[in-house]
């Protein structure tokens, strides 16, 4: 419950700054808002746009949701969307169902080198996912510059993928995708051993070790499946809606995966409606960019807004209890 | 000189202080004495201002000096930076050598041996760093000295050296209170004894008119905590044993006790005897429940269900409510927190865990530190209970008592190595001496 | 390949000011006990600040805006650090570009770098280790990383010198900040930090939290870096794109390559 109100909190305020940081720079703050709804929510076209937005972001969002449980600081979703996207890509003429398969090995496996860096050489996950990010990045850059480039060499870009997800009334497979996920997710995390076994380590590792479970290979499997699940996320990006590999294609889904798992608490569940509000808001930013010329990076803006409101209130909260006993 | 009014201090639901007045001169020596939980620390860190009280006044004498029972040390940091640390002034240069040589002033003012200041503090014994501690608190030449559980990690020997440093110290004026659960050592240090029970004083006399006795009683409402006489049955035919290292084997249906004082390689060898049979089924009680058992923010059926090979929900809860009956854990139901329960309980749902395996080789480290005689008692059974159905139980424990208690054979731990095995019988006498380094 | 090496160091020198400073900063704020992952976002704002008011000062007000966030969740609140940390990244990105459109362009003044190089390289590095290991305020900084109760049981305070070793890194980035926007390029763009603070972190550890360390491996950084510019300008087989990660391959080699015990400051990042 007081989960719940908090993430409306946070949600609200992170409109309230938006409106304000609009505000003191010249425009409207209710024209800004109104825009920014109507963007999101005003027409079906808005709202097409709004949910394929918020595909991606749950997917990502769930990411995050797995391997925070287990206590793994997993902030390379980004770059494991990437190489998802690409594994997709190369995938696509042996069909749908292989293309995402290679999606999710892809991103599992780009996930699992940062576990191994931490197994082998204690090398902190949260740099080297970051790194790996950078890296997904430059190796999108290379390959549609190079060995992936289009046929007619015109655009840094590749060609179409050799398969797509089906459309289910103008939205594509991967809304299902997304949302069999997250239940997914629900199911592992509290209803099977491994998922006990998952929380059990992110929120005591010692205890976990004690109680006789496999730390580093909880860890290791929370890992790979946190990357598979960004992986995906890349594959649903490309066979449902971009079709083709370009440099820009993650546009910070990774990053905002944390926001989205954040405003849900990290619960799988609550995760669909935090990434439909982040996909609202996302979808409403590029809408204020092309009406009224305000940068779309003011949503990743509001994304740390609802973070830090987040983390302020939840540390606010516990800071309740007492400090000895 | 220290005055303290009606202090009451609440955590949550509990009455930590329970309107607790009292007043102590210079240069007195005061033991206050109490269970665990009974509220001595907590009152203390009061003094100290560590804590803020939620009622009450106190006049507080100038310079106050609290030794933790947990080190404030830095451990990665070398003893005579340890020492420039209380250092109050704001900023100053140092070299090696100005900080060295202050550190040897330090430590000579205080009338405590602690050798070569060059040591990183890390690297001392237990003991060692817990003179480190005194030092620092006697540095500040402070008019009220308070001691926590001092002696509880120090060899009698070193306890009677640090009882020397603190009648010195009241000789100069300094009044001393002395925290401990130990009766027989604070009869021979304190002038006064003031005993805590749940929050309150309940007892405050000279120590020349009262016994061991009379502050037992004071210390506990129920009874004494008596272990049945007679252990249960022993097969007497020696099997292969299920553990063995070094000069210590554990056999089916056997206590096996090793006693020492902490920090003298427990952990040590509980992680080798782990190791060495991976394939045993292990019951393992670790002894910092809240660290190394609870996961404080998961329900009880979980915490039930942690070592499990197979776990549903339904399942998991139906268990969870036997368990809960089966060792009397006092909670609303099986989806409590964890967190939430006292430690008694929370030690039953380890004890648990741990026995409903039914583990081959049981280790139980310090499985009853911190409890209250009643879940100390039940600990206790059901320990007894387990290694009669065929376990064995090795215990590591730094109460002679308990081992007494308990355990066939024992083992003294001193500096990461192993007594050879000692009967009750032949313990009586060695044990305490083992302990010391005294062989 | 030697020439190269040898040509690329002066270049690399200048070039790696940002990356050294940020690494002496956050090194200063890890021995004070903090993982403050918001270094990126401080070099990114400072950036964004000093291109607007042309000037080192402005820089530094952008790094302190963002540390000042940062001390408040981490010192204050007690929050957690990596996500803090994160969230401030995504906070200056977000702020920075959407600023930056606003006002269209900024105000570029061009810096020189002969004065902060040497200040980067030679100055703030003997000013920390002297700071660090021979003042009792670098002591006391330093046990609030190791162990804040001791700190507190002697009667200072860890939170105040986490604060003041948080303004040392704003002063710090915010000067790497000023001279990557004004010295290095021609004024801001968006995200031109560019990952730089998360090399700066793992170069941090590759340094063993010691200032020599931080030195060597920012200059064994800078010049690796600069020598893939070399190797751009002298047309290698290797895909333009490839050799962009390759900095980033390097800091991961790195972290993978600091052998043995790492000893980081016994209580970092726990609140």
């Amino acid at each position: 419950m007081t989960r719940l109100l908090i993430g409306i909190g946070a949600a609200a305020l992170a409109i309230a700054v938006l409106a304000m940081a609009a505000a003191l720079a010249g425009h409207s703050p209710a024209d800004v808002v109104g825009v920014l709804f109507d963007g999101a929510l005003g027409s079906p076209l808005a709202i097409r746009g709004t949910i394929l937005k918020s595909i991606p972001l749950l997917l990502t969002g769930l990411c995050v949701v797995i391997a925070f449980r287990a206590g793994v600081w997993n902030i390379g979703a980004e770059g494991q969307f990437i190489v998802g996207a690409i594994a997709a890509w190369m995938g696509s003429p042996y069909g749908t169902i292989a293309s995402m398969l290679a999606a999710a090995v892809a991103g599992a496996v780009w996930s699992s080198i940062a576990t191994a860096m931490r197994l082998w050489r204690n090398a902190p996950e949260v740099l080297t996912t970051i790194l790996l990010n950078f890296i997904a990045v430059h190796i999108l850059g290379w390959v549609v510059n190079g060995p992936l480039r289009e046929t007619s060499a015109r655009y840094p870009q590749s060609d179409p993928a050799a398969s797509a997800l089906p459309q289910l009334a103008e939205i594509h497979a991967g809304s299902l995708i997304s949302i069999a996920t997250a239940i997914a997710a629900w199911w592992l995390l509290y209803r099977t051993t491994e998922g006990l076994r998952l929380r059990a380590t992110g929120l005591n590792p010692s205890a976990a070790r004690h109680a006789g479970i496999n730390v580093p290979a909880q860890i290791a499997r929370a890992m790979a499946i946190s990357g598979a699940i960004a992986g995906v996320a890349g594959g649903v990006e490309l066979l449902g809606v971009t079709h083709r590999l370009f440099e820009r294609l993650a546009v910070g889904y990774g990053y905002s995966g944390i926001a989205v798992a954040l405003l849900a608490g990290l619960h799988p569940l609550g995760s669909i409606a935090s990434a439909l509000f982040f996909g609202a808001f996302v979808t409403g930013a590029g809408e204020l960019q092309r009406t009224s010329g305000i940068s779309a990076a003011i949503a990743t803006f509001g994304q740390a807004v609802v973070i830090l409101a987040v983390v302020a209130a939840g540390a606010l909260l516990t800071s309740r209890k007492p400090a000895d006993a | 000189m220290l005055q303290l009014s009606h202090i009451t201090k609440r955590f949550g639901q509990t009455l930590a202080v329970d309107d607790v007045s009292l007043s102590i001169a210079p240069g007195q020596i005061v033991g206050l004495v109490g269970e665990n939980g009974a509220g001595k620390t907590t009152l203390m860190r009061i003094v100290a201002e560590e804590l803020r009280a939620d009622g009450g006044a106190i006049t507080r004498p100038e310079r106050i000096g609290m030794v933790h029972q947990h080190f404030a040390i830095v451990p990665e940091m070398t003893i005579a930076e340890n020492l420039a640390l209380i250092d109050r002034t704001a900023f100053r240069f140092l070299s090696l050598g100005s900080i060295e040589r202050d550190a040897e002033a330090t430590v000579q003012r205080s009338g405590i041996a602690l050798g070569d200041v060059s040591r990183r503090a890390g690297e001392l014994s237990v003991g060692e760093k817990s003179k480190l501690e005194l030092i620092k608190a006697i540095a500040v030449d402070p008019t009220l000295l308070i001691l926590d559980e001092p002696t509880s990690v120090l060899t009698p020997m070193e306890s009677a050296e640090l009882f020397g440093v603190i009648r010195d110290r009241t000789r100069r004026g300094t009044a001393v209170v002395f925290i401990s659960h130990k009766v027989p050592e604070v009869l021979e240090i304190a002038q006064r004894v003031v005993v805590m029970q749940r929050g309150k004083i309940v007892a405050d006399t000279p120590r020349a008119e009262t016994t061991a006795e009379t502050i037992a009683d004071a210390m506990v409402t129920g009874a004494r905590a008596t272990s049945p006489a007679g252990s249960p049955a022993r097969s007497t035919e020696r099997s292969t044993p299920l553990l063995q290292v070094d000069s210590l084997a554990l056999h089916r249906n056997e206590i096996v006790a090793i006693v020492g004082v902490a920090g003298n390689g427990q952990t040590d060898l509980i992680e080798r005897l782990r190791a060495t049979r991976r394939e045993t089924r292990i019951g393992f009680i670790p002894e910092d429940r809240t660290r190394d058992a609870i996961v404080a923010e998961m329900s009880i059926a979980e915490n039930l269900a942690l070592g499990e090979r197979r776990w549903s929900k339904r399942a998991g809860a139906a268990r969870a409510k036997s368990l809960i009956d089966l060792y009397r854990i006092r909670a609303t139901g099986p989806r409590q927190r964890a967190g939430d329960l006292s430690g008694g309980n929370q030690q039953k749902i380890v004890l648990a865990r741990e026995l409903d395996r039914r583990p081959e080789v049981i280790v139980a480290a310090e499985p009853t530190r911190g409890l209250d005689i009643e879940a100390t008692r039940f600990v206790h059974e059901e320990l007894r209970k387990a290694v009669a159905a065929g376990a064995g139980l090795l215990l590591i424990t730094s109460d002679l008592d308990e081992a007494f208690a308990l355990a066939d054979v024992l083992h003294v731990i001193y500096r990461g190595k192993l007594s050879e095995p000692l009967t009750p019988a032949t313990a009586a006498e060695r044990a305490g001496r083992l302990m010391a380094g005294i062989s | 390949m030697l020439e190269l090496v040898a040509a690329s160091v002066p270049l690399a020198l200048v070039a790696s000011v940002p990356l050294l400073l940020a690494v002496q900063g956050e090194l200063v704020v890890q021995r004070s006990g903090m993982i403050n992952l918001g270094v990126e976002g401080m070099l990114l704002a400072a950036a964004f600040t000093a291109s607007v008011t042309g000037t080192l000062l402005g820089g530094v007000a952008g790094a302190v805006a963002v540390a000042a966030i940062f001390g408040v969740f981490a010192i204050v609140f007690r929050a957690d650090q990596i996500v803090t940390g994160t969230a401030l990244n995504l906070l200056a990105l977000g702020l920075t570009a959407f600023i930056y459109r606003e006002i269209g362009s900024t105000a570029a003044s061009a810096m020189q770098s002969n004065v902060i190089a040497p200040f980067a390289w030679i100055v703030s590095p003997l000013l920390l280790a002297l700071l660090l290991w021979r003042t009792t305020t670098g002591l006391r900084l330093r046990a609030a990383g190791e162990n804040p109760d001791a700190l507190r049981s002697a009667g200072h305070s860890a939170a105040a010198h986490r604060w003041l070793a948080l303004g040392i890194e704003s002063v710090l980035v915010g000067i790497g900040g000023a001279h990557l926007a004004l010295a290095l390029s021609n004024g801001f763009a968006e995200n031109m930090s560019a990952g730089r603070g998360y090399i700066a972190l793992a170069v941090v550890i590759f340094g063993r939290w010691r200032v020599k360390g931080a030195v060597i491996g920012s200059a064994v950084f800078g010049i690796a870096a600069a020598l893939q510019y070399a190797l751009q300008a002298a047309a290698t087989p290797l895909p333009y794109h490839l050799l962009l990660a390759t900095p980033y391959v390097v800091t991961l080699l790195i972290l993978c390559g600091v052998t043995g015990r790492v000893v980081a400051p016994e209580s970092l990042g726990k609140s």
